[in-house]
């Protein structure tokens, strides 16, 4: 890559250096574009991993997931001071659990957006969620004192919109592009922190610099966030190469360009069209579809559920899923982490096992 | 003695280094406590190994388990899961589900007909499940570690131990003698509660018969008793149980010296 990444924190100066307003947001669906068209900048909130827990513990039962313990904690020690709003969309129990602790407990300066996400993918969910994006619409709007027209809001889905599809190109040229998994991944998280706009520069300069592929054991990452990120240079360290991902950072979030001319009902489409996510109700045998079709597009040989301990959504499908897919002749294996400790020895073997496994 | 590839397993516990032939039987091993000092430790093994066969010249040696990066002296590491499938495979001619406890971790492989790793689980989160649990529950109870299984088996009845984790089963056993329990249902109760563990792994991969035991823990006949009641499989063990994690990896090493 020829230009560094900006770092999160690098972004949210540069963004409060301009005047303008950040927003904190929880994982995982939403619509960007809503926030721009309110000049508000969403900062996506993956935990952050590595920090004192204890602050966010107090408040939390322990078998509650590391990415709400972390983010509570984060807030608590000052760490979400630059944001404006707080988004928390109603992803799991969870982040359900954190939205009430914020708004009736914590009550931070500032304003708690809950967002309700529909379970399923047909006509009624698109509607309910152009609804709640026409509710969070009017919340924003009284908030900022702001009333973008529908042009302003078509525009920035658009550029939105471009921003994915060039998202799209980089996962599918990933294998011709050379990048170490670490690089790959760093290049595509970005999406969670930089304006539309900066991410498709980077991507367009991406994808026009040519490499030479880089030989591996195929594999895909699933998952919710692949933290702490050194489990990637463990991967490359071990020979394997991450060929195709269902992580909810990532590649569950390869949202496609909406059809219709409303706003509100094409930001709901582009949701709603998003690959299957248990946590938003996918049937497993939509999940094992998936996946199956993936693997053979991308010629993977297995799959790493890189789990967060405790994420309920998850691992409450992965018995079935994983017998399902081991029917179809695709191995898997379970990883589970807590996101704010270092990548423990035994997660390196059962990583290095597991490749050699399929190499074998 | 003509020795063509060397494999070392250091474990948690233990350290093994196995000497094969050309034609990939064991033909020396010797096995010591671990020390921390790893490299050291090797090197006090390849001295050994030097004063009874002269030169190590062209001996490719491989190295495997928990402190395998520590081996300096290794051409490769390679894990203990893929290893302990190997060894087993090789003396026993066939594939199964492989339950292999070691002292601080235990390990459900599936290896399948071909010798490969077909599927795997790991218990290593937890000293529970492991060999750990009985040496501790032994060092509270007083009972020479060798002895536990023997002493196990004389029991006439058994206790239920509730206890999953290492540390409160601990706290279990105390309040049991102090309320006149004996010793060999309480030592039938930690066996079975160590085995329940283990087996659920196996049930997480799906149990191939046969069923297949290695690891030190294979000189406790109570263990291999309760794995054969609880799973209703009989058991069948290598030659050498606590060596395969070091023999698979000499035969990898012999095969890479053919490469
Ligand atoms: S990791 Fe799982 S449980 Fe935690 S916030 Fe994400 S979806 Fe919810």
């Amino acid at each position: 890559m020829s230009n560094p990444i900006p770092s999160r924190k690098e972004v949210i100066e540069d963004i409060k250096n301009r005047g303008e307003l950040v927003a904190a947001v929880l994982p995982i669906h939403y619509s960007r574009a809503l926030l721009r068209c309110f000049s508000i900048y969403p900062v996506e909130v993956w935990g952050p991993p590595k920090v004192d827990v204890s602050l966010g513990g107090a408040h939390l039962q322990p078998y509650v997931c590391s990415i709400v313990h972390n983010a509570l904690s984060f807030l608590k020690m000052g760490g979400l001071n630059a944001a404006d709003f707080i988004l928390i969309p109603h992803t799991c129990d969870s982040l359900q659990g954190l939205t009430s602790v914020l708004i009736d407990l914590i009550k931070p300066e500032q304003a708690i957006i809950p967002l309700y996400l529909p379970r399923g993918q047909r006509e009624e969910d698109i509607i309910f969620l152009a609804d709640e994006f026409r509710s969070l619409y009017t919340r924003l709007s009284e908030l900022t004192g702001k009333k973008p027209s529908s042009k302003d809001l078509l525009a920035a889905i658009k550029r939105e919109e471009t921003s994915d599809l060039l998202l799209a190109k980089l996962y599918k040229t990933r294998q011709q592009m050379g990048l170490s998994n670490l690089d790959f991944y760093r290049l595509v998280r970005s999406r969670e922190y930089l304006p539309a706009e900066h991410f498709s520069t980077l991507a367009e300069e991406t994808l026009q610099t040519s490499t030479q592929p880089r030989p591996g054991i195929p594999i895909i990452l699933s998952g919710i966030v692949p933290e702490p990120m050194e489990v990637l240079n463990k991967i490359d360290e071990m020979n394997g190469q991450v060929v195709a991902d269902d992580l909810a950072c990532c590649g569950r979030r390869l949202y496609k360009p909406g059809i219709s001319p409303e706003p509100f009902r094409r930001m709901a489409e582009r949701i709603i069209s998003a690959p299957p996510d248990p946590t938003r109700g996918n049937p497993i045998e939509e999940r094992v579809k998936y996946l199956v079709e993936m693997a053979q597009n991308s010629g993977a040989q297995g799959i790493i559920f890189y789990e967060v301990k405790f994420c309920e959504p998850e691992l409450f499908d992965l018995p079935n899923l994983r017998n399902s897919l081991k029917e179809h002749g695709l191995a898997s294996i379970i990883i589970e982490v807590d996101i704010n400790n270092p990548l423990p020895h035994q997660v390196a073997t059962r990583i290095s096992a597991f490749l050699e496994m399929l190499d074998s | 003695m003509k020795i063509a590839a060397l494999g070392i397993d250091v474990g948690s516990t233990t350290v093994k280094m196995v000497g094969i032939d050309a034609a990939g039987e064991i033909v020396w091993h010797h096995l010591e406590p671990v020390d921390p000092r790893v490299e050291k430790q090797v090197d006090s093994f390849l001295n050994k190994l030097k004063q009874e066969i002269n030169s190590l010249n062209n001996i490719p040696l491989i190295a495997t388990g928990y402190g395998r990066n520590l081996v300096h002296q290794a051409v490769k590491n390679i894990t203990e899961i893929t290893c302990h499938a190997k060894g087993v495979y090789h003396q026993l001619g066939h594939g199964g589900t492989l339950i292999d406890i070691g002292g601080q971790d235990s390990k459900v492989i599936v290896i399948g007909t071909k010798g490969q790793v077909v599927d795997f689980a790991m218990n290593d989160k937890c000293a529970a499940g492991t060999g750990r649990f009985l040496e501790n529950s032994a060092a509270r109870m007083q009972v020479p570690i060798e002895e536990m299984g023997t002493v196990a088996l004389s029991a006439t009845e058994e206790v239920a131990i509730s206890s999953t984790c290492t540390v409160f089963a601990e706290s279990e056993i105390i309040s049991m003698i102090a309320h006149g329990v004996e010793i060999e249902p309480i030592l039938m109760g930690l066996h079975r509660s160590l085995i329940r563990r283990v087996v659920a792994m196996v049930r997480s991969v799906g149990l191939v018969p046969p069923l297949l035991l290695s690891g030190g823990v294979v000189k406790n006949p109570a263990i291999r008793k309760v794995i054969e009641e609880e799973t209703k499989e009989q058991v069948f063990l290598p030659e050498h149980p606590q060596l395969m994690g070091a023999y698979g990896a000499a035969l990898f090493a012999l095969k890479l010296m053919a490469s």
